[in-house]
């Protein structure tokens, strides 16, 4: 694996230097991704068929569209001030770059394919494989988080 | 429980099993609530959110209490001493309680549809439900910030696997 350095020393880092910051952008990490993965969840186990049936998924795409969007906004803040922590620990485990790739891929697919998909209302075999894309897409993004403290 | 303290890839998996069931559990229960304060999913009524959320909402409640216990049993010891679990487990007590006391909110979902604004009791217990789910997730990563006690480090170590955040 390529060894990656930057020049920073994350002794002045604010977060390193009392008690409750890291705790509390974690904090905002996972409330952000429970509600950012949940209401996806939400649009895919309609599409692919399992709940929510009552709704199209068009309309739980639209509806939830801004709570999917808020929980990744709570994401996307919290996390690159914990990668600030320590930049170089997370540029070169393992898990990390796996995760960030992970999640790239599942951003760039919930905002194109899955996002066009759920807004046509799909037949029931084309919602369900992107549905099962999606979940998969999501879960992987979370393993790779939870690794980074293990590999 | 052993095998889980001891094995490198358990003890992630597990724990992205709870995490996965937190999105279920605690997506939903956060979209529910929201639906009930009247600022999400409005196209769609109440009892629609309810009734149709209820069984995912179970199934990730049982992963997350599921796989928590295995990562409870397998440093059972060392939560035993820890106030955030503690003070984790009495929430946790507190999501039962609020699922009794608010049951003819939840259980009678037909009546806040027809009803021309949602009463002021289902919004109580929408936020009580928010507040609950923020004090679980903070107790729960509030865990993994306290100190071992001198007595139980020849055991643990100050550093095991509870504490998945990777700074030293």
């Amino acid at each position: 694996m390529m060894d990656i350095q930057i020049p920073y020393d994350p002794a002045t880092n604010p977060l390193n230097n009392n008690e409750w910051s890291f705790p509390l952008l974690e904090i905002i990490h996972i409330v952000g991704f429970a509600i950012a993965i949940g209401s996806i969840f939400m649009v895919d186990l309609r599409l692919i068929g399992i709940g929510m049936k009552r709704q199209l998924s068009s309309q739980l795409a639209k509806d939830l569209g801004p709570w999917t969007l808020g929980g990744l906004a709570a994401v996307l803040m919290s996390g690159p001030l914990i990668f600030s922590s320590d930049p170089n620990l997370y540029l070169n485990n393992s898990s990390f770059r796996f995760k960030i790739g992970a999640l790239l891929i599942a951003i760039l697919y919930q905002y194109t394919l899955h996002r066009k998909v759920a807004l046509s209302d799909p037949t029931p075999a084309v919602g369900a494989l992107v549905g099962i894309v999606s979940v998969a897409l999501w879960v992987s993004v979370v393993a790779g988080g939870l690794f980074i403290a293990f590999a | 429980m052993t095998a889980l303290r001891e094995s490198a890839l358990v003890y992630p998996i597990v724990m992205t099993g709870h995490l996965t069931g937190m999105a279920l559990f605690g997506g939903m229960i956060a979209i529910t609530d929201m639906r009930l304060l009247g600022w999400a999913m409005r196209s769609s009524s109440i009892t629609d959110v309810v009734e149709q959320l209820r069984i995912w909402k179970r199934i990730g409640f049982v992963m997350v209490v599921g796989c928590g216990a295995l990562l409870l049993g397998s440093k059972a010891e060392m939560y035993y001493y820890n106030p955030f679990y503690w003070a984790k487990m009495t929430l946790l007590l507190l999501v039962g309680v609020h699922a009794l006391a608010f049951r003819s909110i939840y259980g009678n979902t037909a009546a806040l549809d027809n009803a021309p604004r949602v009463p002021s009791k289902a919004k109580v217990a929408a936020c009580l439900s928010l507040l609950i789910w923020i004090g679980l997730v903070t107790a729960g990563r509030s865990i993994a910030y306290w100190d071992i006690p001198e007595n139980l480090m020849p055991i643990y170590g100050t550093n095991g696997p509870i504490t998945h955040h990777v700074r030293p």
